[in-house]
């Protein structure tokens, strides 16, 4: 286990900002993701995906599909062996069997040898389907006598919650309720909420609303598949974690895993939606009827009709404080539409909205809804943003009918370390408390009523300004590394991680302080399944706090070993022995010694006797290490049309300790984006048939760059016990403030207060003019 | 389907190629030459990931089709700068630490080398404008503008 | 997208030959903007695309304020952004050139395309209105001349048969003492669609308005123009009380249906808003604009 560093040694790479070491490849576009792979003989796929939300397959005829010139393959579900008749997950529903239950579901697949005569296949398979009555707003599908989306039986998917975050069940239960749709509940509760209301001078009850939201990665879902005259699949994959698509898919296809090697590919982001297999099991399915390669790239109407977004979010929230300012009573139903099939990472919302604030007394319910609609994944933070833009609001409500200072509001009621969380678990040391203080200092926040003031003068729209504090408790995950000494006393390690954050090269800087070199000397290797140790989902926040401490540990472990090989060829004792400039040496005698170089040639020389270096860590982890962001909105909006103009935007965030800081700005500045996307302009829009009305990206509206002002970011490292070097995670937090920073701007600046998502021009101009 | 030869200049050189008549340019730069640089993102012109430069002028390449660069000049991220050498644009991007997933950059960064033709001394908002064409998802832009206000110092700027 | 055959002409004459032939079954393609995402998204699935870049006559740009303007169907929205002559002489039209999707799309995307599209919320389509220009239209039988009011009969549909071709736009001069204005309201600054866009002409004449043309984009199944608003407008003095009634008025002309991009409600308080903002736009624009 990773300890803070207590040494002398100076630290070489950690804590500076250093690019990462790919950047000229993605410069000069040479990066490879899957979609530039094009082996000989390599067929196209495309899928053939249902119209309608709900209905049951009567028919599906290929014939004429099979007759097209050029077509090799098409699949219907009859054609895949041991396709779980009732698919527990997503995933396993690879084809619609008899049933389909959501828009864009597939339903058969093709491979061809061009994209366009794959799509001409697809339009000759004829399906006759009957359809049926959809489940398509979770309020709906909530109740009893509403469409049913599940096969009976189908387990909850758990899954999906425990990847990401460690956060204890709070009784997350699986047993389906008389309203069959309700897939997960939860309840946690602490006093007497009754009572505790009675005795509340101000009670304070809306309904927050957001949308689902897509994670909007740039590069779509691509998966390339090709197996070998031995029954070896390999897949090179966009995903967020090898080893978990190598399990998925194995279990869908029912391989064994060791027959089955995954290549991650440069995944063109992820964000919580490529985590999941989705396109590797029908593209090995195809591969394997046409012998052939077969690569299948997503359209981006594919990705939004059919990919696995954020679950549309509804909290109900009621709670009651004291004139005094005492905080009373929280009762809250927070529930989140997983779609077709369940996975919502249920618990971190319930147990967040009521860990965050201390309240003595509260009742939180968590509902797990299906609907026919594609189902969910996550997405940064899952269900955090939702939650904290309820909490948040709520917070800043109260303390205006209070009439105190929102900012001294939250801190005198916001957790610290020690303090229990909604399901009893203690909070861990974390920065809540140091971010908001930060942000409170900023310039933009003392003179926010000198801006306000500025209203409807001189040319000036509404003028406000808002902030927020929110967090993530980032996820565990075991994990594996190996640092060994290459001959020119340069250091290779070795992980399986996929690096969608730019997180290796804080891992080479993590390595070269650890065992003493020049971070010019350190090479990062990500391995495949095959060659590479295990390892998690490079998600949950969690690649540096995990494979960081792997790779220090590793590290140390082979410096250990370096200086036992040099202590005994100088015969010297180790504690005496320093690495420095490429050399082992005694402290104080630098100019004898013997070189890394040297002693790594010796490692791989015929008949030597001395073993090579290979240092070795393969940890699982206990500790989970809370991370924590505050934002700042300065917004202008024109009255009379709704548009919101952001003219600054501040985030502060507790990085624990910033390895790479230029790293970490990234994720903040990017993480920031989504949330004010979040807040201000994404949605995904469903007919009440269960269509997506915003299928593009013309409609599905991702912020340019003319539409954000620069992004200002604040490092505060509050150091985390157990993470290396200190290290906090740093992806999640930055996307979760926004939403209600922006909303209490909005506040501040119209007077009104939104509470469901995104607030676009319409709704604020409406509300404007309602006043 | 019958292919036809398609005659055009890419990156500086000749370039003679059957094609299909409904393949995009963009499609046939990545499969049939090989220039995998530019990307497709969504097909329908709303990311800029395809950002090439037709005839010097940024383009996305998912909306046209190849036939229609008959006698035309293409440059895609691989013609950028000569080969060894970074563009200032290129160097300064990597500098500051701006790409992350990498997908967007090459379509940006052919984007931004049109902003800075256009505008030698760009301010703020004529960088912010000349990119917005160009959807990234991991960067929230900042450290993007900053580069190209930088590399806009940088003296060979200008040459697309 | 599905297999198509492509035609590349190099003539007018010879692109309305091979739609004498393949009319019915055949999409012309200029910028391709409009037109290949509804191929790629299964909407037109013809056997025939006519790609008209070889059409060198549609791409002319010519005149000036006295004369008017020709500008060819083929004509960027770039080129509509940035010609400067064309900016001077019509500010309203190019500047509604200037917002359509982005640098990339701009380049490509032309003023014929996006006419021909006739989506109701194509932006350059209410100033050519507005402008009263013609579009020319080269068919079989030789060529006509269609005024702008009359081009549009429907959602995606015009008075173009399927074997004639955009030529040309025909924008005649106005007076002196002419001012325009395009403004639209979008929820991002650029890649977007208008939720709802207002073109504002208007001519002074003696201190008041002679003439005013106000046209409103995506809230009809065509450009509409909002004629009780122009006639409460004109002989009358241009000032905040006349631009706020014509502004009132213009809600009247406008029959928005709710949809993903936008309420009917908010769209109707989009049009008062708008018209208002081009309308003293235009004003402001029209005396600068010379002459006495």
């Amino acid at each position: 286990m990773a300890t803070v560093m207590k040494t002398t040694r100076e630290v070489k790479g950690v804590g500076l900002a250093i690019p990462r070491a790919d950047g000229a490849e993605k410069v000069t576009g040479k990066t490879e993701y899957v979609a530039d792979l094009k082996p000989k003989g390599m067929l196209h796929a495309k899928l053939l995906r249902s119209p309608h939300a709900h209905a049951r397959i009567k028919r599906i005829d290929v014939s004429k599909a099979k007759a097209l010139p050029g077509v090799r393959a098409v699949i219907v579900a009859a054609d895949i062996p041991g396709l779980k008749k009732k698919a527990p997950t997503r995933a396993h529903a690879v084809l619609a069997i008899d049933r389909v239950v959501f828009v864009g579901q597939p339903v058969a697949a093709v491979a061809a040898d061009e994209p366009a005569i794959a799509e001409e296949a697809c339009d000759l398979i004829q399906v006759d389907y009957e359809v049926l009555p959809a489940a398509v707003d979770p309020l709906g599908a909530m109740q009893v006598g509403a469409p049913p989306v599940a096969e009976a039986g189908t387990e909850a998917d758990t899954s999906e919650a425990l990847a990401h975050s460690g956060v204890a069940a709070a009784k997350s239960e699986a047993k389906p309720s008389k309203a069959v749709n309700i897939s997960q509940q939860a309840k946690i509760n602490r006093g007497d909420l009754a009572k505790a209301f009675a005795e509340s001078d101000v009670v304070i009850e809306k309904t927050y609303r957001i949308p689902m939201v897509h994670q909007g990665y740039l590069e779509p879902h691509a998966a390339l598949a090709q197996w070998d005259q031995q029954g070896q699949l390999t897949l090179w994959s966009s995903t967020q974690g090898s080893f978990n698509t190598r399990s998925e898919v194995a279990d869908i296809l029912g391989l064994e895993e060791n027959q089955i090697k995954v290549i991650p590919m440069e995944c063109g982001g992820g964000f919580g939606g490529k985590i999941r297999a989705l396109c590797e099991p029908i593209t090995a399915v195809l591969a394997k009827a046409t012998g052939r390669p077969v690569r299948y790239v997503m359209t981006r109407r594919e990705e939004l009709d059919a990919g696995n977004p954020a679950p549309q979010v509804i909290i109900k929230l009621k709670t009651g404080v004291k004139r005094d300012g005492t905080l009373m009573a929280l009762d809250a139903d927070t529930i989140i539409e997983s779609g077709a099939f369940s996975g919502a990472v249920l618990t971190m919302s319930a147990v967040f909205i009521a860990s965050v604030y201390k309240f003595p007394n509260f009742e939180v319910r968590g509902f797990e809804v299906l609907t026919h609609k594609p189902s969910i994944a996550a997405y940064r933070a899952p269900t955090a943003p939702h939650t904290f833009f309820a909490i948040d609001s709520q917070m800043e409500l109260m303390a205006q009918a209070l009439g105190v200072d929102s900012v001294e509001f939250r801190m005198r009621h916001l957790m610290q370390e020690g303090d229990p969380m909604a399901n009893g678990q203690k909070w861990q040391s974390n920065g809540a408390k140091q971010v908001l203080a930060r942000i409170a200092e900023h310039p933009l926040w003392k003179n926010r009523k000198a801006w306000s003031a500025q209203s409807g003068k001189n040319g000036r729209g509404l003028c406000g300004t808002g902030l927020a504090v929110g967090g993530w408790i980032p996820g565990l995950q075991p994990t594996g590394a190996t640092v060994r000494l290459n001959p020119d006393g340069s250091l290779t390690v070795l992980t399986g991680q996929v690096d969608i954050a730019g997180t290796n090269i804080a891992l080479a800087q993590i390595a070269a302080s650890a065992y003493g070199l020049d971070l010019d000397k350190v090479k990062i290797t990500t391995g495949d399944t095959d060659v590479a140790p295990m390892t998690g989902l490079s998600a949950g926040s969690k690649t540096i706090y995990t494979v960081g401490t792997a790779v220090l540990e590793a590290a140390k472990d082979a410096r250990k070993q370096t200086l036992q090989i040099a202590a005994a060829e100088m015969e010297a004792a180790i504690e005496d022995l320093e690495i420095e400039d490429g050399r082992v040496v005694v402290r104080g005698v630098p100019d004898k010694g013997v070189t890394l170089a040297s002693i790594g040639k010796k490692g791989n020389l015929y008949m030597s006797k001395v073993p090579p270096v290979l240092g070795v860590s393969h940890p699982a982890f206990a500790v989970q290490a809370p991370a924590f962001a505050a934002e700042l909105a300065k917004i202008e909006i024109d009255p009379d049309t709704g548009e919101t103009k952001i003219h600054d935007f501040v985030v502060v965030q507790d990085a624990g300790k910033a390895i790479n800081p230029l790293g970490v700005e990234g994720q903040m500045q990017g993480g920031a984006v989504q949330s004010i996307g979040i807040a201000l302009t994404e949605g995904m829009m469903y007919d009440k048939n269960g269509r997506l009305m915003n299928p593009s990206l013309l409609d599905y509206r991702k912020l340019t760059a003319a539409d954000l002002p620069n992004i200002e970011t604040i490092i505060v490292e509050v150091p985390a016990p157990a993470g290396p070097f200190g290290a906090r995670g740093v992806g999640e937090p930055p996307i979760v403030p926004a939403p209600a920073a922006l909303a209490n701007a909005v506040h501040d600046a119209t007077g009104v207060r939104l509470t469901e998502l995104p607030l676009s021009p319409e709704r604020i101009a409406l509300a404007i003019a309602a006043r | 389907m019958a292919k036809t030869v398609l005659s055009c200049t890419v990156n500086g050189e000749a370039v003679e190629i059957l094609v299909q008549p409904y393949d995009t340019l963009l499609d046939i730069l990545r499969e049939e030459l090989r220039l995998t640089g530019p990307k497709e993102g969504c097909g329908t012109g709303d990311c800029g990931a395809c950002t090439i430069h037709l005839d010097g002028k940024p383009v996305t390449s998912c909306l046209v089709l190849g036939m229609q660069a008959r006698g035309r000049s293409v440059t895609t991220i691989e013609g950028l700068a000569k080969t060894g050498a970074l563009h200032p644009l290129q160097d300064a991007f990597v500098r500051h630490g701006v790409p992350q997933c990498g997908f967007c950059i090459p379509g940006a960064l052919m984007a931004a080398a049109s902003v800075l033709a256009e505008h030698p001394k760009p301010t703020e908002e004529e960088i912010r404008y000349g990119i917005a064409g160009n959807l990234c998802r991991c960067t929230g832009y900042t450290k993007m503008i900053a580069a190209i206000a930088e590399a806009a110092q940088a003296p060979a700027t200008g040459r697309a | 997208m599905r297999r198509f055959e492509l035609a590349t002409p190099d003539s007018v004459d010879a692109c309305v030959k091979t739609l004498a032939q393949r009319g019915p079954d055949a999409k012309l393609l200029a910028g391709g903007t409009d037109l290949l995402p509804q191929l790629k998204n299964h909407l037109l699935k013809p056997a025939y695309v006519v790609d008209l870049s070889g059409l060198k006559e549609l791409r002319v740009i010519d005149g000036d304020a006295k004369r008017g303007f020709r500008i060819g169907a083929a004509v960027s929205a770039r080129e509509i952004e940035e010609h400067a002559g064309l900016r001077a002489a019509f500010p309203g039209l190019s500047e509604s050139g200037a917002l359509v999707g982005s640098i990339q799309v701009r380049n490509l995307a032309t003023l014929g395309g996006n006419i021909c599209n006739a989506a109701p919320s194509a932006d350059m389509a209410p100033s050519l209105v507005a402008l009263e220009a013609e579009a020319v239209v080269a068919g079989p039988k030789g060529r006509r001349r269609v005024p702008m009011g009359d081009f549009f009969t429907g959602v995606r549909k015009t008075v173009l048969g399927p074997d004639e071709l955009l030529i040309e736009f025909v924008v005649p001069a106005r007076p002196a003492r002419s001012g325009g204005s395009y403004i639209r309201h979008t929820p991002r600054r650029e890649l977007d669609i208008a939720v709802v866009g207002v073109a504002s002409e208007i001519t002074l004449n003696n201190g008041v308005c002679g003439k005013a043309r106000i046209v409103l984009a995506a809230v009809a199944t065509t450009p509409v123009r909002a004629t009780a608003a122009e006639q409460a407008l004109e002989g009358q003095p241009l000032n905040a009380q006349t631009i706020e009634r014509a502004a009132e008025l213009a809600v009247q002309a406008a029959r928005p249906i709710d949809d993903q991009r936008g309420s009917a409600d908010f769209r109707r308080h989009l049009v008062k808003v708008l018209t208002r903002r081009t309308l003293t736009v235009a004003l402001e624009r029209a005396g600068r604009s010379g002459g006495s």
